[in-house]
């Protein structure tokens, strides 16, 4: 693949700098889609061998994923301790703690589990903002609908009607929280809420604050959790499987305490998963946006149960990840800056197409410049420009006062960001697809709820920008509650791991190996072996 | 190897509630032999050598000449459906798919020793099996076939469809009595036994769904054929629920006296991802576990009562070396314990203190001071009940301890 040298493309873009010509494009969207976007030019998506999903299309890499034999066996937690709780919530990062908090408030007894640290998640990457229809120019109609068109109709409306009608109780909600947000009119309290334009949006909806909104949703979450008595978090405990009851509803989890080296069994009435998308598998060999956590466990761990998926085959590329230089290969540029006006710039110094469009036609847009040879090379990494200094001489200041991460970042490429353009390729970033659920985040399984990333339906085939920090407390708010209400009920009598018998059935079945294993729990250079840390290798000699 | 051989499970008469197309297929032959001769059908039964699928092996026949010696009018069969023991799946199965079967072997029963009154008594739990019977029962009630074997014992009988009380106990024979008499599942003391007072006074003979089921073709085909189905000494064919740790877990119907490692290795395709073979619970989990060095043992009821086990409902539920035999026991323990009817204190509590003891052990806050009492309620408890709940209990607890005791203790030793 040619690409046009780093010092040519930057006189070029000096050369045009504040009038770059947007190079007429006949290709439709649609084809634009088909030719460049890894979804229809990566691995070629092939139907699931087994599980209540068999037939259906899924990304190859996932599906070897999903296709996996558990990672421990009944003997492994035999006198294993055993903790009572009435809502177990896997996962700790926005959604996760707003489940936890609802169902918390409704008066249940949580048990928050989480395989890094409490906070530590997708949530805090999050940092063009949150969508909500509070505008006098918008509805939550226009909200339902960019969404549903955005997501190329696949999404299930009833998820994306509910999505758009939470928004501005979800707003409020944090708000009472404490989270900030930015406000248009200078007063020392209060003032408006700020609106921005997402790519694909009718109407200004972003809230934001700063450049680094989930950060700051994610800190007055934390504290809440923390704060409160009637959760209790377990940090440094990944689910390695799910329990099940003998009628195979969710009957809790297995964890393993990463500090103590061994399992415990969380018995719960009802179980969140909140564990949040597949980004750190690396689909089709790109770099990712995502947290060192989102490793898919829980998409794998709830298929292996029977929860229903849909669209596994279908992720999202954010268009501008960091290309150079490459220790920050797949770092996040946010779509802030687009949407604050920033455009993007090929080896030729033209723009090529309208940067406000949807991410999946923004990032096949840049795909097709760099595998034509438009594309700039610096170092060995390709990627297009992106016009940050066009920006700041627009908007002075805007570095100091909005786009602060993107600064940030800057700094850490070593580049100057007034003077010198960023080199942005598309990045790993949203798994639109996962676990179907309902209105209440209720999966197939009975006592299974699924919330955030892992869960699917929402954002149909494309996740819009802003969506996702609206998903994960709209949703998470709702599995909370509902969950909540079975926290009179019995436990179901039996706990076990039973269900992985009839999984291992299907695997022999269907000639899948037995010897790989998931879910992988740390990415691969993570370098982790639960059979070498939790000593449960072959006990054959015993 | 051995084949599958279906007899019961011969899927051309896995028709349902159909009367027509059972008696199409060849079914009502065996009655009609029946009715042509009762003293014949005894001798038949008899040479037959058909004993009760219900787990106690006892001869069929010997069990209907006690009925046939009374003197009294009224005198009863049950056809005893309440299948509830963990890892048994056999007699639901006849129920839903092939009522007629098991209705025609209650009529051959009813003819041969001249017995008026038949109740199929049923798990509540099975509620296709009951609708099933139900249907099935009102086919025969207007049908030719009854009123010849009406006329055959010179009484009228009466068919009656009767839910269980849906609990374990509620299969125990008193019980049976107890329940369709109206009161509670309680077993009560032997004697007088069934045979010489049952339902509401009249002498009466518990049959298994199985054992009935088998009667039409003893009957149709005669005895030498039945015998040559099994194997070596068995008779028969037997039904196999085979559940737990193998690849291909489910009901087989084989000759009687097939091998446990054919069961195993070649019905249920062998051990679960290619984990070793641990043990097999047989009959339900009331009896002593079979192990590696048993696999070679024929499944007849004489062949493992050799082994100090039982056979059972035929039921198999196979461990792997992935399975934890303490999780096993304890999950069983805990049916016991909700299944024991409470009558009886040293089952009642006896029950419940194993259970508890094997569910701290199981959940890791265990101590060597229980392995003890495990030991020392295993000594004082059999014998202690009227029937026979709590001796399947502690056998199966007395059974793990002997040959699994290294399970226990590293359970024990887990959390130090």
């Amino acid at each position: 693949m040619t690409a046009i040298p780093y010092a040519e493309a930057l006189d070029r873009y000096r050369a045009n700098a504040g009038g770059f010509p947007l190079r007429p494009d006949d290709a439709t969207i649609a084809e634009l889609i088909a030719a460049y976007h890894p979804d229809s030019t990566g691995g070629k998506a092939i139907p699931l061998k087994i599980g209540v999903n068999a037939g259906m299309l899924c990304q190859p890499q996932v599906a070897a994923l999903l296709q996996t034999n558990a990672l421990i066996e009944d003997v492994d937690i035999a006198g294993a301790e055993i903790l009572n709780t009435d809502i177990l919530v896997i996962g700790g990062g926005g959604a996760g703690a707003a489940a936890a908090l609802t169902a918390a408030g409704e008066g249940a007894r949580v048990i928050l589990a989480t395989k890094l640290l409490l906070g530590d998640s997708n949530t805090v990457m999050a940092e063009g903002g949150i969508q909500a229809a509070v505008g006098d120019d918008d509805s939550p109609q226009r909200h339902f609908e960019d969404t549903f068109k955005a997501g190329h109709r696949a999404a299930d409306k009833e998820l994306v009607a509910q999505l758009a009608l939470d928004g501005p109780d979800v707003i409020r909600w944090l708000i009472k929280l404490g989270m900030s947000f930015d406000v248009v009119g200078h007063r020392p309290f209060g003032g408006t809420l700020k609106r921005k334009t997402p790519g694909g949006a009718t109407a200004p909806r972003i809230l934001s604050y700063r450049d680094f909104t989930g950060l700051e949703m994610m800190r007055v979450l934390r504290e809440a959790v923390g704060l409160h008595r009637g959760i209790q978090v377990m940090d440094r405990s990944p689910a390695v499987e799910l329990l099940s009851d003998e009628r195979g509803g969710c009957a809790g989890a297995v964890v393993y305490s990463l500090e103590h080296h061994r399992f415990v069994l969380v018995r719960a009435r009802r179980t969140i998963l909140a564990t949040g998308g597949s980004g750190r598998l690396h689909l089709n060999g790109f770099p990712t946006s995502n947290h060192y956590g989102a490793t898919a466990d829980g998409l794998v761990l709830a298929y292996r149960m029977g929860a229903k998926l849909r669209e596994m085959d279908s992720f999202q590329y954010h268009p501008t990840g960091i290309a150079h230089p490459a220790h920050l290969a797949g770092g996040l540029v946010s779509e802030a800056a687009r949407s604050e006006g920033a455009k993007l710039v090929n080896g030729l110094g033209e723009r090529f197409i309208d940067e406000l469009k949807p991410r999946d036609v923004v990032a096949s847009a840049i795909l097709r410049e760099i595998q034509e040879g438009r594309g700039v090379s610096r170092d060995g990494q390709t990627g297009v420009f992106l016009d940050v200094p066009g920006l700041v001489a627009a908007k002075p200041g805007i570095l100091e006062t909005t786009l602060i991460s993107l600064a940030h970042l800057a700094k850490k490429c070593r580049i100057d960001p007034t003077a010198e353009p960023l080199l942005v390729t598309p990045t790993l970033h949203y798994q639109n697809g996962g676990v179907a659920i309902d209105t209440h985040g209720q999966s197939s399984v009975p006592g299974l709820f699924c919330v955030g990333e892992i869960s699917g339906g929402i954002h149909g085939r494309n996740r819009m920008m802003g969506n996702a920090l609206l998903d994960i407390i709209s949703f998470g708010r709702r599995a909370g509650a509902h969950a909540a209400e079975a926290r009179a009920e019995a436990y179901s009598s039996r706990a076990g791991i039973g269900h992985i018998h009839d999984w291992q059935r299907q695997l022999t079945l269907a000639d899948l190996p037995l010897d790989a294993r998931g879910p992988h729990v740390f990415p691969d250079y993570g370098n982790f072996d639960l059979v070498a840390d939790a000593g449960i290798g072959p006990r054959a000699a015993e | 190897m051995t084949g599958i051989k279906q007899v019961l499970l011969d899927p051309a008469i896995q028709i349902g509630a159909d009367l027509t197309t059972w008696l199409s297929l060849g079914g009502g032959d065996g009655l009609k032999a029946a009715i042509a001769s009762p003293a014949g059908a005894l001798d038949t039964v008899r040479d037959s050598g058909l004993r009760g699928m219900g787990g106690a092996g006892f001869p069929t026949s010997r069990k209907w000449e006690m009925l046939i010696a009374s003197e009294a009018h009224d005198k009863a069969i049950v056809c005893n459906g309440n299948e509830d023991e963990p890892g048994t799946f056999k007699d639901r199965h006849l129920l839903e798919h092939t009522p007629h079967q098991v209705i025609e072997g209650g009529l051959i029963a009813a003819v041969a020793t001249g017995t008026n009154q038949l109740f199929f008594y049923i798990n509540p739990h099975h509620t296709k099996g009951l609708a099933a019977m139900r249907r099935a029962v009102e086919q025969w009630l207007v049908h030719d076939l009854l009123q010849a074997a009406q006329a055959a014992i010179g009484k009228s009988i009466k068919l009656a469809v009767v839910e269980s009380s849906g609990l374990y106990i509620g299969g125990e024979e008193t019980a049976v009595i107890s329940t369709i008499e109206g009161g509670f599942p309680f077993p009560r003391r032997k004697p007088p036994f069934p045979a010489q007072s049952g339902v509401f006074g009249a002498p009466t003979v518990i049959n298994n769904v199985e054992t009935l089921a088998n009667l039409p073709h003893i009957l149709a085909h005669g005895a030498a054929w039945h015998r040559a189905n099994g194997i070596g000494d068995a008779v028969g064919t037997k039904l196999y629920s085979l559940s737990g740790d193998v690849l291909r877990p489910g009901l087989y119907e084989l000759p009687m006296g097939s091998s446990l490692h054919d069961l195993v290795f070649v019905h249920g395709m062998g051990m679960l991802s290619g984990k070793e073979f641990k043990a097999v619970f047989t009959g339900g989990p009331s009896n002593t576990l079979l192990t590696k060095k048993d696999l070679d043992v024929a499944l007849d009821f004489d062949s493992v009562r050799a082994r100090n086990s039982r056979l059972g409902t035929g039921a198999m539920i196979v461990i792997s070396e992935g399975t934890s035999i303490v999780r096993k026991i304890s999950e069983y323990m805990d049916f016991f314990a909700n299944g024991s009817c409470g009558q009886c204190p040293p089952c009642k509590s006896g029950t419940y203190q194993l259970s508890r003891i094997l569910n701290r052990i199981d959940a890791g806050d265990g101590s060597d001071g229980d392995l003890a009492a495990l030991e020392n309620l295993c000594s004082i408890l059999p014998g202690c009940g009227r029937c026979a709940l709590i001796d399947g209990a502690v056998t199966v607890v007395e059974s793990s301890l002997s040959t699994f005791r290294n399970e226990y203790v590293s359970s024990i030793r887990r959390r130090d």
